[in-house]
């Protein structure tokens, strides 16, 4: 039984936040002549120790059984006030609260008409107050198991970490070995490579029995809620077994060639191949696409480790929480942009960091078009802020410090070749600057350009226009060689991702995080985790960094080993229920079905499969379905006191 | 039960590695130097690139730090020793007297209201006063009153009023209206031993002192502010009220000069970059404007570093939406007006070529950070004096002791994202490592409430 | 009420994680639109029962919107975005029935990033319904 409503109105100021643009006052004055409004306060913090101790005292000594605060968006502070009404012995779902900052002061220049408005929102929270009732969480065990998706840097170090704190994690690659972009990316620093943090945390992989890696995979369904989802993971078949020692026969006999997207495209590969020195597993593998299944590499195999027979195989895993870490791709840019793919000598970073590669088609040599450049010239910015029309408006964040690295590098290795930068600004932030020192100390030469330079081709070669804004003058460079430093951009397959996950993306296009100053690694969708490039442009360390921050959130969701069901789902009034079934069709998580109750069959909800959208509650005819927190006649209200209809 | 962790520095870094630890089921231990946690986040007023207000964000997790029964937080407490290994450290910890007893102080503030001394107040960078007891600032958790030794009048009286008292005891005025009795005069410094499986450095950045820097005259001309004085001056906590005016006339200024790179990326004071003042330095033009819309403000630049996420949106919207000017160039020099404390820059403007002369009536320096000093942790610094990781590819938050984890400002200048990033993550190995240390008993010490 | 100083009333009703953010972010960010909309936070667009944009014409609502995830995948369970699609594509025939200009009720997709675009449905909306004028008693006198 609804006991009679006692409510208290508790309105904030924020310092001038709201108090600028709304008479508070005259706001606490006008809730206080509101039905069932015992007393209204206004106070400069509310979510501050003090003010909440404000909140606190009132509902003791006037018996308050409903609480509206009237400050910020509920998504930033109702956990406090609920917390706080909770210690003073209310049910936390007893508060509603008034957005009377970032739907009112924010948002309206005129101060008496934000006052009247702030009113009006006070008067539709008060009103929903009223009808308000005291709701339970249930709790249900998890699954102390983790889906991470993507195997490159970010993932695998969130694999590790989990593995390491006692979680069972499935690692899903996409691509026949884990190892992802920085894998193929060459120097990060003098005497360190990209394979080599891959090979670190490969052999961390391999050691850890919690881990359980599965490449050439998918995943393919997504259902559940957090602590319990349920995924369904296709592994592609690689046809090819662990029996293969990597003896290499089976490539030389294979007849198909093509383009190879481990050197991006510098090189060519055969239709069964090695991806690259460290790849895992150590197996070769069949590119399924191209394989025109002859039957050669078979007979090549002296081991008997290829059966073109293998199937898909699908697995339905039953995981606590997932990690996505898919990563990103390259900005690919269209054919004539600076020229790109109108000569052979101009190539992306990317590129070229293959070519210094030791393990890249040159064995590290820098030839390009068959020969070692004299004046290699760099173009920062290729796909990033605004420069082209098919650039993103982003800044890709890594390019600046990676093309540096490898301008430093070619110096160190060839000191007579000419580098030249050609930038809008050096993004060589912390600690990288050093970088840039280095670089002008290794006589790089950096040229400062406003207007994105235009490239030629002439019989002669590479020639690079630009007006340097230092000399106020049109310079032109010939270079035998032009790396276009092109930046980052979603992965091409990202729209599929965000369908089966639910994932949402940002205007840049990335996956989008629930806050982006303090919240980076962590989806919207409760359970769902982000780690590396995949919200956005990351450098290896800050990806790396980010896969075990997301590992921690993991840990923070499934730790205690249960979670607590949604307060906010739908129940269902048996008695007026018809069995009718409209909302068992409805229910996009299959919570609902039907049950018998005195010889009549009723809809039944399962609450840990409810998610609280109240659909179900929309499309009821007989009005039997109801949602928790937003009932049909709490939502009525609200609408009577928008409208001023609640006003006498 | 697992042995617990310790963080040191409760900014947002320490903030964030605590929480997810206590999460974890971990026991932790936050020490702060200072009286509230919150750190410098706490000082400013919004954040880039979306404008949130920063206490609105930062003030439930600071709340949040109290809510857990396996959180201990000792605040105005300062690290002394460390000593052992991964996995058994032993460490000493002060606890300055506060001269009042925190678990009888409901922070109403009365004392505060009475006490008769005026002293420069820290969280307003000096800018406004504060009394001899205060509380640190309004949402200061634990909101809890103390008394500052040095200027208190009752413990430690200037010579002359000392020698007029005769023996008596001087003031009081706190201990005579504080309604709980929580004044506590004979408060002494006590030191507690802790053993923890490992340690999270999070001692955070502080600002390089610009009057190093002889050419922009800080200290010298009035209306040169640092970036952060200009933070506590636009927020609407600050002593100002959210008033933008010259501390030499109380007039709102009409043009707005931003310098970066004040201090970082110059080889004469520190060659690191600061990362965050760009975008920081086109907030506060965005928020000048948004308090005075007739206001001129021009950022003179280096390299407009808009490199995270939303970061360059952000500062094409400054130039587009809110008319914010760019200059790229260095200011060479400032000299001041006599006649109405102006000011005049000289710069080269590298876009177009030329030698210029400009005139502003403030100018805000956007100064590099540097690290909190920390000598107490066995752990090797860089030449910018920011804890070394010892492999920053293989181990990113490990310093170059092994169960030592150095996280935010205090292992390199990083914006408030990243900071947090880095805190998730080395909490994550943190507790990893407390996990496997099995003890009886843990927490030992009672640390503060609201 | 004389037509020069109307002030057409929207109610509307915004999902808790597209729409309601979008408008969090307008004020975040300061952008200005005109106070004449009341929000009703539902979790999903989903929830919408047509009954409830009736009542608000029955009480006084010069407009009502209805706003929810970008379809097809912004939404938050999966697809209720899309049932308040069928629901109101309906829903909107019944209207014009009613003697309710079809132009006083509008179902918008606004994702949590589209401050903009709500400024803009606002905006849109009001100038409609001082075109419009204040609806007519009898139309709601369902």
């Amino acid at each position: 039984m609804i006991q009679e409503p006692r409510v208290g109105v508790f309105i904030c100021h924020c310092g001038h936040n709201i108090a600028a643009k709304v008479d508070v006052k005259q706001v606490a004055d006008y809730a206080k002549t509101l039905p069932n409004v015992i007393v209204s306060h206004h106070y400069v913090f509310m979510c501050s120790t003090v003010g909440q101790e404000l909140i606190r005292e009132e509902i003791k000594k006037h018996n308050l059984n409903r609480v509206v605060v009237a400050a910020c968006s509920p998504s930033m502070h109702e956990p406090t006030f609920r917390t706080a009404i909770e210690s003073a012995g209310l049910n936390k779902y007893l508060l509603e609260m008034a957005n009377i900052r970032e739907h009112c002061s924010w948002a309206h220049s005129d101060k008496e008409a934000a006052t009247e408005k702030a009113k009006d929102l006070v008067r539709m929270a008060v009103a929903k107050a009223s009808l308000l009732e005291p709701l339970e969480e249930e709790e249900f065990p998890v699954s102390p198991t983790v889906l991470v998706l993507g195997g490159g840097v970010a993932g695998m170090r969130a694999a590790i970490d989990l593995a390491e704190w006692g979680f069972n994690v499935y690692l899903v690659e996409k691509n026949p070995t884990l190892g992802g972009r920085a894998a193929l990316t060459g120097w990060l620093t003098n005497n360190r490579r990209g394979a080599d943090v891959v090979n670190n945390l490969i052999n961390k992989i391999v050691d850890n029995k919690n881990i359980h890696v599965f490449t050439n995979a998918e995943l393919v369904e997504f259902s559940g809620f957090p602590g319990n989802f349920k995924a369904k993971i296709k592994v592609n078949p690689r046809f090819v077994n662990e029996k293969c020692i990597l003896c290499g026969e089976c490539e030389i006999e294979c007849p198909i060639e093509v383009s190879n997207e481990y050197q991006y495209g510098l090189s060519r590969r055969k239709a069964i191949f090695f991806p690259f020195k460290a790849a895992y597993p150590p197996i070769y593998v069949i590119d399924q696409r191209v394989c025109i299944k002859c039957g050669e590499c078979v007979k090549a195999c002296q081991y008997g480790a290829i059966n073109l027979a293998e199937q898909s195989l699908t697995l339905d895993l039953n995981v606590g929480a997932i990690v996505i870490a898919t990563g990103y791709d390259p900005y690919h840019p269209p054919k004539g942009e600076y020229a790109y793919g109108l000569h052979n000598n101009i190539i992306t970073l990317f590129q070229l960091e293959r070519l210094l590669d030791e393990d890249g088609p040159t064995q590290g040599k820098l030839i390009i078009g068959g020969a070692v450049p004299k004046r290699i010239a760099f173009i920062l910015c290729v796909g990033s802020r605004n420069t082209t029309p098919s650039s993103k408006n982003y800044c890709s964040r890594m390019c600046c410090t990676s093309t540096l690295i490898n301008a430093i590098k070619i110096k160190e290795k060839y000191p007579d070749i000419d580098v030249y930068v050609l930038y809008q600004d050096i993004n060589t932030y912390g600690n990288d600057e050093t970088l840039y020192e280095q670089a002008g100390e290794k006589l790089v030469k950096f040229i400062k350009f406003e207007k994105p330079p235009t490239v030629d081709i002439s019989p002669e070669g590479i020639v690079i226009d630009v007006y340097e804004t230092t000399i106020q003058e049109e310079i032109s460079i010939p270079v035998d060689a032009l790396v276009l430093s092109v930046g980052m951009v979603p992965r091409r397959d990202q729209n599929e991702l965000i369908a089966t996950t639910r994932a949402s993306c940002g205007e840049d296009g990335f996956i989008r995080e629930v806050h982006l100053k303090l919240n980076p690694v962590e989806a919207p969708t409760h359970g769902i985790f982000l780690a590396g490039a995949v919200t956005g442009p990351k450098n290896i360390i800050e990806s790396i960094r980010a896969g075990s921050a997301a590992a921690s959130k993991v840990a923070t969701l499934l730790s205690e080993g249960k979670v607590r069901t949604e307060p906010f789902t739908a129940n269902v009034n048996e008695e007026r229920c018809s069995g009718c079934r409209i909302c068992v069709g409805l229910c996009p998580y299959k919570a609902i079905s039907l049950r018998e109750i005195n010889d009549r069959m009723v809809a039944y909800v399962e609450r840990a499969l409810c998610m609280g959208c109240g659909t179900c509650s929309a499309a009821c005819p007989s009005g039997a379905m109801q949602q928790y927190g937003f009932k049909d006649i709490q939502i009525m209200a609200q609408v009577v006191a928008a409208t001023g209809g609640g006003i006498k | 039960m697992s042995k617990p962790v310790l963080v040191i520095g409760g900014g947002i870094s320490g903030i964030q590695a605590t929480i997810d630890l206590a999460k974890h089921g971990v026991e932790v231990y936050l020490v702060e130097r200072n009286p509230s946690i919150g750190g410098k986040m706490a000082q400013l007023d919004k954040t880039f690139p979306t404008l949130d207000c920063a206490s609105c964000i930062l003030t439930p997790k600071m709340a949040e730090v109290l809510r857990y029964n396996n959180i201990k937080l000792l605040t105005y407490s300062e690290v002394q020793e460390v000593k052992g290994n991964v996995g058994d450290f032993t460490v000493k910890i002060l606890r300055k007297p506060r001269y009042v007893d925190w678990d009888k102080c409901t922070g109403c503030g009365t004392c505060t209201e009475r006490c008769p001394v005026k002293v420069p107040d820290e969280y307003n960078v000096k800018l406004g006063q504060r009394k001899a007891i205060y509380i640190e600032y309004p949402q200061a958790v634990p909101r809890k009153a103390l008394i500052d030794y040095s200027h208190c009048l009752r413990l430690n009286p200037p010579p002359d009023l000392k020698e007029k008292a005769k023996g008596k005891p001087l003031c009081g005025a706190c201990e005579k209206v504080c309604p709980t009795k929580a004044i506590d005069y004979n408060q002494q410094p006590e030191i507690i031993e802790l053993n923890v499986a490992a340690i999270i450095l999070a001692t955070g950045l502080e600002l390089y002192d610009a009057s190093n820097i002889p050419e922009y005259g800080y200290g010298k001309y009035q209306n040169v502010y640092t970036n952060l004085e200009f933070e506590r001056i636009v927020s609407s906590t600050g002593p100002t009220n959210g008033n933008i005016i010259r501390r030499s006339d109380g007039k709102p200024p009409k043009r707005i000069a931003w310098i970066q790179c004040v201090g970082s990326r110059d080889v004469r004071f520190n060659h690191y970059c600061s990362a965050f003042c760009c975008m920081a330095a086109t907030k506060q033009a965005i928020l000048a404007k948004e308090l005075l819309p007739e206001v001129d403000t021009t950022i003179y630049y280096m390299d407009m570093r808009a490199f995270g996420k939303g970061f360059y949106e952000f500062y094409k919207r400054a130039m587009t939406e809110f008319g914010v000017k760019y200059v790229r160039g260095k200011v060479v020099k400032i000299t001041e007006r006599q006649d109405n404390k102006n000011l005049l820059l000289f710069y080269e403007d590298t876009i177009h070529s030329y030698m210029k002369k400009d005139e502003f009536d403030m100018v805000v320096l956007s100064v590099a950070v540097r690290p909190n000093r920390i000598t107490a942790a066995p752990v090797k610094t860089d030449k910018g004096g920011f804890i070394q990781i010892m492999d920053p590819y293989m181990d990113t938050v490990t310093s170059t002791t092994e169960g030592i984890f150095v996280i935010g400002g205090a292992a390199e200048a990083r914006d408030i994202p990243d900071s947090v990033t880095m805190a998730s993550s080395a909490a994550i190995k943190a507790s990893t490592i407390a996990k496997k240390c099995v003890v009886e008993q843990t927490i030992i010490t009672s640390g503060e409430r609201a | 009420m004389s037509t020069n100083n109307y002030e057409p009333r929207i109610v509307v009703f915004a999902c808790n994680w597209c729409s309601y953010a979008a408008i969090d972010l307008a004020g975040t960010s300061r952008k200005l639109y005109p106070p004449n909309v009341r929000v009703i936070r539902v979790m999903c667009s989903g929830r919408v029962d047509p009954q409830f944009v009736l009542e608000a014409f029955k009480n006084g609502a010069d407009g009502v919107i209805v706003a929810g995830c970008r379809p097809p995948s912004d939404c938050h369970y999966i697809n209720g975005n899309i049932k308040a699609l069928r629901r109101f594509t309906l829903f909107k025939r019944l209207l014009e029935e009613l003697g309710i200009e079809k132009e006083r009720f509008r179902l918008e997709w606004i994702s949590a990033a589209e401050a903009d675009k709500w400024v803009r449905v606002v905006n849109e909306m009001l100038e409609e319904l001082r075109r419009l004028g204040p609806l007519k008693a009898e139309a709601v006198s369902v």
